[in-house]
């Protein structure tokens, strides 16, 4: 079933065209993935699938409802987490009480004692119980990633956005994020992801595009080499495919000559 | 933390006896006031208990207990008042001061001493709203704003506002020019019951609605996106927010006049003691904002023969409170 279908969506920046008629197609209980250049027009397209940018052509819809009228805050909406990339704050939340807010949804007024709980399950499910007290503004910046992550994940979303989610995480807390993303997958919500890194894509993702000329190109049921084809284009550098464990692997070439 | 929530509630009852012990025409001791209260209870349920000092009595009930309720009342709502804006706005520097709504208040209180077309609480209330409206366009206007731009425009339609009260004082008779530069020093000594009453409903409204919904600022001092990112709307309630901020702030300047930079302060002081959440932090600045303009007004009203405008004590704590966040970069001014 279809969860987001994007059709002839335009966009441009003053005379900039930055998505041209672009098309897709997300399904429900899958992750998919967008790749492509910095630049090219994935983080438009995500501020599109968020809400955030209104001004676009075409339709974007979200289980069938059309993406502008779908109301914020209406108990019985479809819920969209989302996660920028960037973000920075003036006062030093405690941990708990950033990721609580994810959670502001839920109530008319203050957190109840339920709400309270789903945030320590998040943080546990993460291993972040022991910083729940620290002040937000003097985490590290995947530290950061990692707890907005949480606030995102304990409104319980139905379709859940992410730019980047792993960009500034060390490898651990990459494969931790992405495998947590997988179960929830599994469990039947939506993840679409912007990535830049093809291999973890390719280990975690249903669904791949990848980003160029103001499209999306879909990687899907095509071969590895012409997997790789559309990536060496998309990305302009050499590589060269390996298969590990059923899993296509690709190793990028040096341009100088080694 | 417990005894940290139980001192919110003891020190401000304190403080509220202590002043009303203190004053131009004799202190009172504790036990005195103890009778005195006695009395009016007594009084109040059909019993004649006789004191020998009426006027103490009269000065107590008529000049001492109305001015300490009012005072405590303006405190507060001024304290709330700066942190509601400081959260909303995401800017530690911001409070009804910096972002124009005193001043325009001020104006609009003085507009309508002048020439009564509309009701001294509304007038200033109305020009509250224009000034903090005009004061989110302007810093809105063209590139994204920035903090450093919405403190900038808030000086700039303070001064705009200012520089139409001197008109207002330029034409106006010897006698309301007194009550109008009064006004902008902040006059307590005027309270009266008949302005407890006129500002009592309109800050316990906007309290009311803040308190309510205190937990919320939490979400909207994270930004906008942060909000939409986890399904919450936040126009509405940054509406309701600065509604309510701007209503009770224009209640207090239209009761007590202009008390510059308290609503700075006293946010800076509840996070201090009990950190950076709102959902402690309303309750913090209610309490530790009465207590603590109580505190300041029984120096003005003690320290010297004559009583020193509050609105000048307060603008000299605030002042290098605001250096002192300036130089340490407490200001996110991206953001």
């Amino acid at each position: 079933m279809q969860a987001i279908e994007l059709k002839d969506i335009i966009f441009s920046y003053g005379k900039e065209l930055v998505l041209d008629k672009l098309c897709a197609s997300f399904y429900k209980g899958e992750m998919g993935v967008v790749l492509g250049r910095n630049g090219s027009g994935k983080s438009t397209l995500f501020h599109i699938l968020t809400g955030i940018q209104r001004d676009y052509g075409g339709t974007l819809r979200v289980n069938g409802h059309d993406r502008r009228r779908i109301q914020k805050g209406s108990k019985d909406s479809l819920r969209i987490g989302f996660m920028n990339q960037f973000h920075q704050t003036t006062f030093p939340f405690s941990v708990f009480d950033v990721v609580l807010t994810g959670r502001a949804s839920f109530s008319r007024f203050g957190p109840s004692k339920a709400d309270r709980d789903q945030v320590r399950a998040v943080l546990e499910s993460f291993g972040l119980l022991p910083y729940k007290d620290k002040p937000y503004t003097e985490l590290s910046g995947g530290e950061r990633q990692l707890v907005l992550l949480c606030r995102v994940l304990v409104q319980d979303p139905d379709i859940i956005l992410l730019d980047e989610p792993t960009n500034h995480l060390d490898l651990h807390y990459q494969i931790a994020v992405l495998d947590n993303l997988k179960k929830l997958v599994d469990n039947g919500k939506t993840v679409i992801c912007i990535m830049h890194d093809p291999n973890l894509a390719f280990q975690y993702g249903d669904r791949f595009f990848v980003m160029g000329d103001g499209k999306l190109r879909s990687l899907d049921s095509t071969t590895n080499d012409h997997k790789r084809e559309v990536l060496e284009q998309a990305y302009q550098v050499d590589l060269q495919s390996v298969v590990v464990q059923d899993k296509l692997v690709l190793i990028p070439k040096s341009k100088l000559s080694m | 933390m417990h005894w940290k929530v139980f001192a919110l509630c003891i020190v401000p009852i304190c403080i509220v006896f202590i002043s009303l012990c203190l004053g131009s025409t004799g202190f009172l001791s504790l036990s005195d006031l103890f009778r005195y209260t006695y009395a009016a209870l007594a009084h109040c349920l059909g019993q004649d208990v006789t004191m020998q000092d009426t006027n103490m009595e009269t000065i107590l009930w008529q000049v001492r207990l109305p001015r300490v309720l009012l005072t405590f009342m303006v405190g507060a709502a001024l304290a709330v008042a700066g942190g509601v804006l400081q959260a909303v706005f995401r800017n530690p520097i911001v409070d009804p001061f910096s972002l124009g709504i005193s001043s325009g208040a001020a104006f609009g209180a003085a507009l309508s001493m002048l020439i009564s077309l509309i009701p001294l609480n509304l007038s200033a209330f109305m020009f509250g709203i224009i000034a903090v409206l005009i004061t989110y366009l302007v810093s809105r206007g063209g590139t994204r704003g920035s903090l450093v731009t919405m403190v900038l425009a808030g000086m700039i339609i303070s001064g705009v506002f200012t520089a139409f009260l001197t008109v207002l004082q330029y034409l106006s008779d010897p006698y309301k020019l007194q009550a109008i530069v009064q006004w902008t020093m902040g006059n307590l000594h005027t309270a009266s019951w008949h302005k407890v009453q006129q500002a009592i409903f309109p800050i316990t409204l906007g309290l009311t609605i803040i308190i309510a919904f205190r937990w919320k600022l939490n979400l909207l001092s994270l930004g906008e996106q942060e909000a939409l990112a986890v399904g919450v709307n936040p126009k509405i309630i940054k509406l309701i927010m600065v509604g309510a901020a701007t209503m009770i702030t224009a209640s207090s300047v239209a009761a007590v006049g202009m008390i510059s930079l308290f609503g700075l302060i006293v946010p800076h002081i509840s996070r201090m003691v009990f950190g950076p959440s709102n959902s402690i932090g309303v309750l913090a600045n209610v309490s530790i904002g009465g207590s603590f303009l109580l505190v300041i007004d029984n120096f003005s009203r003690t320290l010297l023969p004559f009583e020193i405008p509050i609105g000048v004590f307060t603008m000299m704590l605030g002042t290098p409170l605001f250096i002192y966040l300036m130089r340490k970069n407490a200001i996110n001014w991206n953001g």
